[in-house]
């Protein structure tokens, strides 16, 4: 359990840093209105979003490490789990990514995001079967 | 079943040499289908391209040779133009069965008259054609008319849109071709006819004009005669015509083969290496882990255990580690090969095209049969020693 709770942890880092430094934004490109402001794309705020995503998934990881109960190994599985698919969902259907193939943000955030959050949803189900077969571990 | 159910004990029974080997076997067979799939792909792509383009010899002026690499390969429009005569006098070499002139052109980049990005666009002759028409005659009725386009695989109509905008100009998108990895994904196919209409409409709807000089084109694609050899005619029209180069497609992406052939050299090493260092990692993992559990196969022994018994638990319990980390390298390495396709592309400057469903299937079961026989010699003499060990002694240590 200790493997899953240091990889979540691990894997909670990068989706809260990596869309920091490939959105749009973070290579110096915005749109700018008619009126010559210039405003942030949706990647930027998808990648807001991965970032306050990463710091519940960093508290799920960081708990597991500590758990002894089963009970409460297959509650944060679960609740990693689900918060693993939002992090899937943000770049693919709730907020999206630029509409432009060639943008940094879907050469390599969309992907990146999506390739975690596989990986956390996979690593919390294991957790969730895991702890199903588990005793208690003595304090 | 009592094997099998002990060596999911054993391997339960030490978590951490466990998932040394599954990371071990996950590396060995995550390496080996991500340089394949990325080596093949290139690969395939190149070749793929190559049977795009049907001709021999592309024939185009002078000095554009590699401009027309990167437009074919990466998307890069590339304009270049030569006079129209040309086209008749290659038709009358020797050699030379059929010509077909074409025209490159592009949309203009983040202009609002087009609805795509900076996309290459090749204008074809329908009369003399024989690269586009073979594919339109398969998928499309009757071939293009005015106003009417195929694209790349990537090419597709804005949402909320029902035609392509080119120059202002209302394109109608009635196919596409099938995916390459390469530029001709992100191009757009059209008639000369509609060149010429989006050309001098483009005056009236675009922010700049579609320049196309009058009595030019961009190249002239090729075929030869079954009895010709391309080699000479190539040559021939270098020495009869001036000012155009001629281009064996059979010699095309020189570059990139070169590339992609010293990138498999260094994966191969890097290959090797790996799984060296990996193969001794879990060598050393299951001498210790038998070493302690020596008495335990001592036991076995006296209890009627046979030694094939013995040396099938340690072989079943490092098979399960292999087959369960294979199957999680693979799964992963795949997933993250196909969701990277674009950057591999651009970091790598090679084609890639990711290989259909099947083919994938072959790959990962080559991958992690390569993956388990790995393990299985890494742990076959640490196995065969206990399984030969007197029970005795073994209990007595």
């Amino acid at each position: 359990m200790k493997v899953a709770a240091v990889a979540i942890v691990a894997l909670a880092i990068l989706i809260a840093i990596i869309p920091i430094f490939s959105d749009c934004e973070s290579q110096g490109r915005t749109l700018t209105l008619e009126n010559g402001r210039q405003v942030s794309m949706k990647c930027h705020w998808t990648a807001r979003a991965e970032l306050a995503l990463g710091v519940p998934l960093l508290a799920v990881g960081g708990l597991l490490a500590f758990s002894r109960r089963k009970e409460t190994r297959r509650n944060l599985g679960i609740m990693g789990a689900v918060l693993g698919a939002v992090v899937i969902l943000m770049p693919t259907a709730l907020i999206g990514v630029c509409v432009n193939p060639d943008m940094p943000c879907v050469g390599i955030m969309k992907p990146a995001l999506i390739l975690l959050g596989v990986l956390m949803v996979a690593i919390n189900l294991a957790v969730v079967v895991r702890s199903l077969g588990q005793e208690d571990e003595a304090a | 079943m009592h094997v099998i159910r002990l060596a999911i004990r054993n391997a339960a029974g030490n978590s951490f040499r466990s998932w040394m080997v599954f990371f071990c076997a996950a590396l060995m067979a995550g390496f080996v289908i991500s340089a394949t799939l990325v080596i093949r792909g290139a690969d395939d792509s190149l070749r793929l391209a190559l049977e795009r383009l049907g001709a021999d010899i592309i024939v185009i002026p002078e000095g554009h040779e590699r401009r027309l690499e990167s437009a074919l390969l990466m998307g890069i429009p590339v304009h270049c133009w030569m006079p129209d005569i040309i086209v008749d006098e290659v038709a009358a070499l020797p050699g030379v069965v059929a010509v077909s002139p074409q025209i490159y052109l592009s949309t203009l980049r983040g202009a609002i008259c087009c609805s795509l990005p900076e996309l290459f666009l090749i204008a074809y002759d329908p009369a003399t054609d024989f690269t586009i028409r073979p594919w339109l005659e398969l998928n499309l009725d009757a071939g293009l008319a005015l106003g009417e386009t195929v694209g790349g695989s990537f090419v597709y109509v804005p949402a909320g849109e029902d035609k392509l905008l080119v120059y202002g100009y209302e394109l109608d998108l009635k196919a596409n071709l099938e995916p390459t990895g390469t530029g001709l994904d992100q191009s757009l196919f059209f008639t000369l006819e509609t060149a010429y209409d989006i050309a001098r409409l483009s005056d009236e709807y675009a922010v700049k004009v579609m320049d196309i000089p009058p009595r030019t084109v961009s190249s002239v694609l090729v075929k030869v005669g079954r009895d010709a050899d391309v080699h000479q005619v190539a040559q021939l029209i270098e020495a009869e015509i001036p000012g155009v180069t001629p281009l064996e497609t059979n010699k095309l992406f020189k570059d990139q083969r070169e590339q992609i052939l010293s990138l498999l050299h260094s994966v191969v090493a890097l290959l090797v290496i790996t799984w060296l260092l990996a193969m001794a990692l879990i060598a050393v993992v299951f001498s210790l882990a038998v070493n302690e559990r020596r008495r335990q196969m001592g036991v076995m022994r006296a209890l009627g255990a046979r030694r094939g018994t013995v040396l099938q638990s340690v072989l079943i319990e490092a098979w399960l580690l292999a087959l369960s980390g294979g199957l999680a390298g693979i799964g992963v390495s795949t997933l993250a090969i196909s969701l990277f396709q674009r950057a591999i592309i651009a970091v790598m400057n090679v084609p890639f095209l990711f290989p259909p469903p099947l083919r994938l299937a072959g790959l990962s079961f080559g991958a992690l049969a390569m993956a388990l026989s790995g393990v299985t010699l890494a742990v076959l003499v640490p196995a065969v020693r206990i399984s030969l060990q007197d029970p005795a002694m073994s209990m007595r240590e």
